[in-house]
């Protein structure tokens, strides 16, 4: 059977070399638009991780504050838990590299002293000298090279409203012990970075070791006991899982977007193994007329198949891991917006991302060949010597197959109505159910709208109706281009809408003529202060009619951390700030000046079930706090959660704190700009980011621009794969209507007249995918909206039309398919009317 | 109907793989047929007579010699202008019909004039009359499928004559029919012909069918032998 298999094979593949490229070619782009996503997600996730794992890889156990800064008797505390053998602080902040774009450090102040494990690039005694160097500071290898510094190098760095100028004293190459950790990690005595950076009294984190035979558990939970509700002990594990978990919304949803891809590269498997096994339904009808069994010609052809998955499997890594490279900035940055970590800044290929594409590939190949080769397989050697009218049958089912897809979104849709609103992953099922059926339904929509097509002449229109009558063929071409185009129109609506809204709710909610914050605050958030005397000087600016001071902060309500702003609540006029849910911001207002009450941000108020009247535990440094809640606002700052309470109220619960933000309102016939060249001469050299209405809201929407752009990736995959499909169907329409092509040469048409109608074929099938897509795409687009955002994000986002961004993307659609079908085009002008055969038409 | 509709000078036309030479298809043929007549030409299978028909319709080139339509040399034209002559002047019928079964009767009849760029309402209309003189009028609409073979043919002729052409070739039009069919679809093929004035060449193994020409040629190994 080897030799069967092998001649088959070499047979099959020098009769269509182009075609078996193309199938390739189809998997691999499935393949790489998966890898590419997990490619970028481990290691987006790994660079969290290895952010926590470089300083903290050695601790038993962590204590991390539930309030912004714990106070320093946690040390000792701990020690004096039994078990626990070493503890030390940390301080970690993030501080922006003056003089460069968009660099920010992640800084750890540590005891220098403390039993670390920290790779050194210096000997002990150099270290002794960095408590008595103010300034000093550990940089790794790669940071150093990159901005050019060695030992005794100074640089400015920026913490809030203050800069500080630290010395390189001593190089620390952290990937020695974490390869994925950040080269922007800084080391400095913790005593040093609390001086430099003005960091109030406290530290963020201890870690501890174990004495030999205690109970990481039983440590744990008298740890908590002891150290009150203000912090939380945790495992490396717990750790990781939390940090898996900060991420499992943006990981989940990409990858299956990415997975679409893959979906349709089996598809473009199926339609060319079934092309291919019409070809040769005569060889195996001889093969098995000869003895050969039907498990043998099925694993023949799944062995054929096989060969071609792990082609595209290995072409598809290279392709993943370029695409996930040129795209790693992008995801950089919605991790740094979104989730405030550090980017990715280097990409690892961990070992499972072979076994991953390898299944991918490989499986997405035999998942999309099995009912052909099945099919095959399972004929009688008669009708395989017979003629196989493969795409009458594809006819006569359409109708069947068109009632099945609409079963199936039926039964999602009943089963959503069901048991929805409980199972969090119900969304993805309606978005399976959507693209599992889309396919199954082209069949027939196809035969219904060439069947409409009256052609007047030998074009485009008559190049379209002729998509009718292979339906065998041309249904996978335009199921694969429909399933593209869903996904494109899909995300495309999704972030149009979500744009839209956030407009909006950028007009209603922004109103402040001047925005001063700090130019780390970006990254930084808590740690990024503004100096009180700062703050006091603004807000008496001439022609300052009010100012609105901000203190954000990070909180903890029971296992959520989420984002804790004080504002002045009740400041004059400034009830367009909190756009509510549902019920009257004056009434809400009153009641967070009065009764200390909050207003929860949507997103959270999803996630924790929580509504307005509820009341909202927060850790405070006095222990756990409810605080009532009066309302609930739009918010699309913080997919993990927020709250907004009056400032008083803060200071009351949390103590004092700086500010992090102020909005400078301005008496009527002040001009913004001077008030901002005011502010940026009286407060020269302090690292300010000032911004006018406009400015601000600009830089919200490039945010939110960059956020998305990893989006654009997927889009790309789902358009290069509708191009390959377009080209290989009109590769094997060329093949299979020789005889009809033969036919038009031998009535007159010359070869430009079938390029043209060819080219009308490729054009007809993106339009015809773009017809089925359309409504799939809206349909997903609602899905992601309505559901799967809601579930996993909680934001509402009202449904509006991009319509700038549709029409270029099926413009673009349009213009691949017609690319896509010159090749194709220009073979089958060259079939020449001698190939009129006898019985082919 | 002056001049010859189509002549062959010592056409030889070879088939090679590799530089050999596999199969002589025609061996020094010459003729003429005068415009207006009926030549039948019969012969075993594989004795060169579609090789003729496909030289005379620019389909395929000869290896050697001259192939004449109206006086122009087809050997001698590049691939597009022999198009351009097959589509302006030529008439091809199939045995087995070649009807496109995605396109109506009436648009059958009407491709190689969309194929032309005619898209007149004399086209349609020619259409319209052709079908008439062939009975099927009626069924201008009806998908090629639903007709039976005899009605097919019918229907291919029209096609190859919507165009006028002044030759009108035909490979084995009744090869596929069963009597009485045969003989309908050729007496109309010889009176259609007529009616158009189109020189008929047509290609058939039916020694009854090809008595009914003006002449009849006999062809054998490439060799053709002209009375």
């Amino acid at each position: 059977m080897i030799p069967v298999f092998v001649a088959g094979l070499i047979a099959h593949f020098r009769a269509g070399r182009t075609l078996f490229v193309l199938t390739v070619l189809s998997v691999a782009l499935g393949v790489a638009s998966v890898l590419s996503i997990q490619i970028l997600n481990a290691n987006a996730l790994g660079a969290f991780e290895g952010g926590l794992d470089a300083v903290s890889g050695e601790a038993d156990l962590t204590v991390l504050g539930k309030i912004p800064l714990m106070p320093s008797r946690v040390v000792p505390e701990a020690l004096e838990v039994s078990g626990v053998e070493a503890a030390w602080p940390l301080l970690r902040v993030v501080a922006k590299l003056e003089g460069r774009e968009g660099v920010y450090l992640d800084i750890v102040g540590i005891d220098l002293v403390a039993p670390l494990r920290v790779p050194w690039d210096a000997s002990p005694a150099d270290l002794g000298a960095a408590l008595g160097r103010p300034g000093w500071a550990a940089v790794t290898p790669a940071l150093a090279r990159e901005m050019g510094w060695r030992v005794g190098s100074a640089f400015e760095v920026s913490s809030g409203s203050r800069r500080a100028r630290l010395t390189v004293g001593a190089l620390v190459d952290f990937r020695r012990l974490t390869p994925l950790s950040s080269p922007r990690l800084v080391v400095m005595d913790i005593a040093q970075a609390q001086d430099a950076l003005a960091i109030p009294e406290g530290i963020h984190q201890v870690d501890l070791t174990l004495a030999r035979g205690a109970q990481r558990d039983d440590v744990a939970r008298t740890l908590s006991r002891r150290l009150g509700a203000s912090v939380r002990v945790v495992t490396p594990e717990q750790r990781r899982r939390q940090a898996a978990s900060l991420l499992s919304a943006f990981r989940l949803n990409l990858t299956a977007l990415s997975l679409i891809s893959l979906f349709v590269g089996g598809f473009l498997v199926h339609a060319s193994t079934q092309a291919a096994l019409v070809r040769r339904r005569r060889e195996f009808g001889l093969l098995r007329s000869l003895g050969m069994t039907p498990r043998q010609v099925l694993w023949i052809i799944l062995g054929e198949v096989a060969i071609l998955g792990l082609l595209g499997t290995a072409l598809g890594l290279p392709i993943g891991w370029w695409a996930a490279k040129a795209n790693v900035k992008a995801v950089s940055a919605t991790l740094t917006n979104l989730y405030l970590l550090e980017g990715v800044e280097t990409l690892r290929l961990p070992a499972w991302i072979f076994v991953l594409a390898a299944a991918a590939g490989l499986g997405g190949a035999l998942a999309g060949a099995l009912l052909p080769a099945l099919d095959m397989s399972r004929k009688d050697t008669r009708a395989l010597l017979a003629g196989l009218a493969i795409h009458e049958r594809m006819g006569r089912a359409s109708g069947v197959l068109f009632s099945a897809g609409w079963a199936i979104l039926g039964a999602a849709a009943l089963a959503f109505l069901a048991v929805g609103r409980e199972v969090r992953s119900a969304g993805f099922w309606i978005a399976v159910a959507l693209i599992v059926a889309l396919p199954l339904m082209t069949p027939w929509v196809l035969k219904r709208l060439c069947g409409w097509i009256r052609p007047r002449g030998f074009d485009l229109a008559y190049g379209v109706k002729t998509l009718g009558v292979k339906l065998g063929t041309t249904s996978f071409a335009v199921a694969a281009v429909g399933v593209a185009v869903t996904m494109l129109v899909g995300i495309t609506l999704m972030v149009g809408s979500f744009r839209k809204t956030l407009e909006v709710w950028i007009g209603s909610t922004i109103r402040t003529d001047v925005y001063v914050t700090s130019e780390s605050w970006r990254r930084a958030r808590e740690t990024a202060t503004l100096d009180d005397d700062l703050v006091a000087v603004l807000v008496r600016l001439p022609g300052v009619r009010a100012a609105d001071r901000l203190r954000q902060t990070s909180a903890w309500t029971g296992s959520r951390r989420i984002s804790l702003i004080g504002r002045d609540a009740g400041l004059p006029g400034g009830e367009g700030r909190f756009p509510l849910v549902s019920g009257g911001r004056a009434d809400a207002i009153r009641r967070m000046v009065e009764e200390g009450a909050v207003l929860i941000g949507e997103p959270l108020a999803r996630k924790e079930r929580l509504r307005r009247g509820d009341r909202l535990r927060l850790a405070t440094p006095r222990g756990e706090a409810e605080f009532p809640i009066a309302g609930v606002y739009y918010d699309y700052s913080d997919e993990n959660g927020s709250a907004v309470m009056d400032l008083a109220a803060m200071e009351k619960a949390f103590g004092r704190g700086r500010m992090t933000n102020v909005d400078l309102y301005l008496d009527p016939g002040t001009d913004p700009h001077a008030t901002m060249d005011a502010i940026r001469a009286r407060f020269r050299g302090v690292p300010l980011e000032i911004l006018d209405q406009r400015g601000l809201r600009e830089e919200i929407l490039a945010i939110f621009d960059q956020t998305f752009a990893v989006t654009r990736l997927l889009q790309g995959m789902a358009l290069l794969i509708a191009a390959c499909g377009i080209t290989l169907t009109l590769l094997v329409l060329a093949r299979e209507r020789v005889a009809e092509l033969a036919l038009y040469r031998a009535l007159g048409a010359g070869r430009l007249q079938i390029f043209r109608v060819f080219l009308g074929e490729g054009v007809g099938m993106a339009l015809l995918g773009l017809v089925l897509g359309a409504p799939g795409g809206a349909a997903l687009a609602m899905i992601l909206i309505f559901v799967i955002n809601r579930a996993y994000f909680g934001w509402t986002i009202s449904p509006s039309v991009p319509v700038w961004a549709l029409a270029a993307q099926a413009s673009a659609m349009l213009a691949a398919a017609a690319i896509a079908s010159v090749y194709p085009a220009v073979r089958a002008s060259r079939t020449p009317a001698s190939e009129l055969s006898r019985d082919d038409l | 109907m002056d001049g010859a509709a189509l002549e062959f000078r010592n056409v030889t036309k070879r088939y090679e793989r590799d530089g050999d030479a596999v199969l002589d298809a025609l061996r020094g043929v010459s003729f003429t047929v005068p415009a207006g007549r009926k030549v039948a030409i019969t012969g075993r299978s594989g004795s060169g007579k579609s090789t003729l028909l496909h030289l005379a319709a620019g389909i395929d080139t000869p290896t050697a010699g001259e192939v004449l339509v109206a006086g122009r040399d087809l050997a001698r034209m590049g691939e597009a202008e022999r198009t351009r002559v097959r589509r302006d002047g030529i008439g091809l019928v199939f045995q087995f019909f070649h009807l496109l079964p995605h396109l109506s009767v009436r648009d059958n009849v009407l491709l190689p004039a969309w194929i032309a760029g005619d898209r007149s309402r004399d086209a349609a209309r020619r259409a319209e009359d052709l079908l008439g003189r062939v009975d099927l009028a009626s069924r201008a609409s009806d998908a090629v499928g639903k007709l039976s073979g005899g009605e097919m043919q019918r229907v291919a002729l029209c096609r190859a004559l919507l165009r006028r052409p002044r030759l009108l070739l035909a490979d084995e039009p009744t090869g596929n029919l069963d009597d009485d069919n045969s003989r309908a679809v050729m007496e109309l093929l010889r009176r259609l012909a007529d009616e158009e004035g189109s020189t008929l060449i047509y290609v058939t193994h039916s020694r009854e069918l090809a008595a009914t020409a003006d002449e009849t040629w006999r062809i054998g190994s490439g060799v053709l032998e002209v009375p």
